[in-house]
């Protein structure tokens, strides 16, 4: 028996994700509404077109519907595994266009949704400073370590590749990597601290 | 810095690239196999992830069009309102695999030759390893779901999911491909061998999938790894071929 969609509302993800794998339409439709527009975005940023970007998240979300009761919690967050499986297709989708480069470049100006504060669920909060700090941190990134870690998250480029792409050796990219990366959790400990 | 040190400074940096998926397919074995011993490189991993997690997260919004929502949310109803009325009609017992799978145990397999492939694809085919069984109850919406645990290397399985005139193609326990390489799904139809357009490659748990459009009159459906841009016609042996029951 599905559930009603004022109490699917009140269920955290994990909650949802049972009665996604009993095929529950209630539970699904308030789990594509709580993360659809972040699945979306993602695959736009990552494909560049918005008819991709919406057959990759269409994809994306059939697979959840399809496999949601093989969710492991212990990989970490739903929100994380949905976002994984939207990159991976999207990525997927980008691979099998030849000949289309990735867009290069972080929206860091762009405004994410532009509702009233009090109208945010703590954990939609928490999501905005979360981006928010990453936004400051990418900002405060040297150019260099941002666009190996944009060239291999939203391009899908191997670090060879990336290597080749820039002209520098394979050890300097995996260490702008690794000092991006450490930036970006450097500065969300200190969000968390 | 001593010899220790040296080492795990080189690992640290290959972390954090096979946190962003950039590692050729052999550095993330090699890393794998490292990982499995060393808890200092595995919480540098743990330690990592939240940065990687995070990167979806500073992405502009963009508002996605209201027709994707209906479009899903009319799927899945139709899904789920076919899971119904099979559970209805079934009693809601788990199904057995279809006769088609089961006469599979007895090794006769009743697959047409396919011109070109036919050695290829009847040794995956003709493996007695095959094991059919079904996923989550045997069925997706209510249609048959083939698990085929066999497959070149062993391990990999695939799975059909029917949906009208179309399928998605789920195969897990992949092992990575070379960069300059794709997966990519034929489709038989008799003797006839057909490339599904996408070209797909394995996430770095060892999934892919890949959706077929037509699936009217396919008997066979078959993997193979090819270059990257893909083939017209397969150029090396299946990973995996599942047959489909007509």
């Amino acid at each position: 028996m599905p559930v009603r969609r004022e109490k699917a509302e009140r269920l955290a993800d994990e909650e949802l994700m049972p009665l996604i794998g009993e095929k529950d339409p209630e539970a699904f439709g308030v789990f594509y509404d709580r993360h659809g527009g972040v699945a979306y975005s993602l695959a736009y940023r990552i494909v560049g077109e918005k008819a991709a970007a919406e057959d990759v998240t269409q994809e994306a979300f059939i697979s959840i519907w399809r496999s949601g009761a093989r969710f492991d919690r212990a990989r970490g967050s739903v929100r994380s595994w949905m976002l994984s499986i939207v990159r991976n297709r999207a990525i997927d989708a980008l691979r099998s266009r030849a000949g289309k480069a990735p867009k290069l470049t972080f929206d860091d100006e762009a405004i994410l949704e532009q509702r009233p504060a009090e109208e945010l669920t703590e954990e939609e909060a928490m999501r905005h400073e979360t981006a928010s700090e990453v936004r400051g941190a990418l900002g405060t990134l040297p150019g260099e370590q941002s666009k190996v870690i944009e060239l291999a998250y939203f391009g899908g480029f191997s670090h060879s590749e990336i290597a080749r792409m820039l002209g520098v050796p394979l050890g300097t990219v995996k260490g702008r990597m690794r000092l991006g990366l450490e930036k970006i959790r450097g500065e969300l400990a200190e969000g968390l601290a | 810095m001593n010899d220790e040190n040296r080492d795990h400074e080189r690992w640290s940096e290959d972390a954090a690239a096979y946190m962003l998926g950039a590692l050729e397919p052999d550095e993330t074995v090699a890393l794998e196999r490292h990982l499995e011993g060393c808890e200092r490189c595995r919480e540098q991993i743990r330690w990592l992830a939240p940065a990687v997690q995070a990167l979806p997260e500073a992405v502009a919004r963009v508002e996605p069009p209201g027709e994707l929502r209906a479009r899903l949310l009319a799927e899945v109803r139709e899904d789920a309102r076919r899971a119904r009325a099979e559970a209805a009609a079934g009693g809601g017992e788990r199904r057995r695999a279809p006769a088609w799978l089961r006469r599979l145990g007895g090794g006769s397999l009743g697959l047409r030759p396919i011109a070109g492939l036919a050695a290829l694809a009847l040794v995956v085919v003709a493996l007695a390893g095959y094991e059919i069984g079904t996923e989550d109850g045997g069925s997706s919406g209510g249609e048959v779901t083939s698990t085929v645990v066999a497959g070149h290397p062993p391990g990999v399985t695939a799975r059909v999911i029917r949906e009208g005139d179309g399928a998605t193609l789920h195969l897990a326990d992949v092992r990575q491909v070379p960069g300059d390489r794709v997966l990519e799904a034929w489709v038989a139809r008799g003797k006839k061998i057909t490339p599904v357009r996408a070209l797909f490659v394995p996430d770095r748990q060892g999934r892919a999938s890949t959706t077929i459009a037509d699936m009217r009159g396919v008997d066979t459906v078959m993997v193979t790894v090819e270059p990257k841009g893909g083939t017209r016609a397969p150029t090396s042996t299946p990973i995996v071929t599942v047959p489909i029951p007509q």
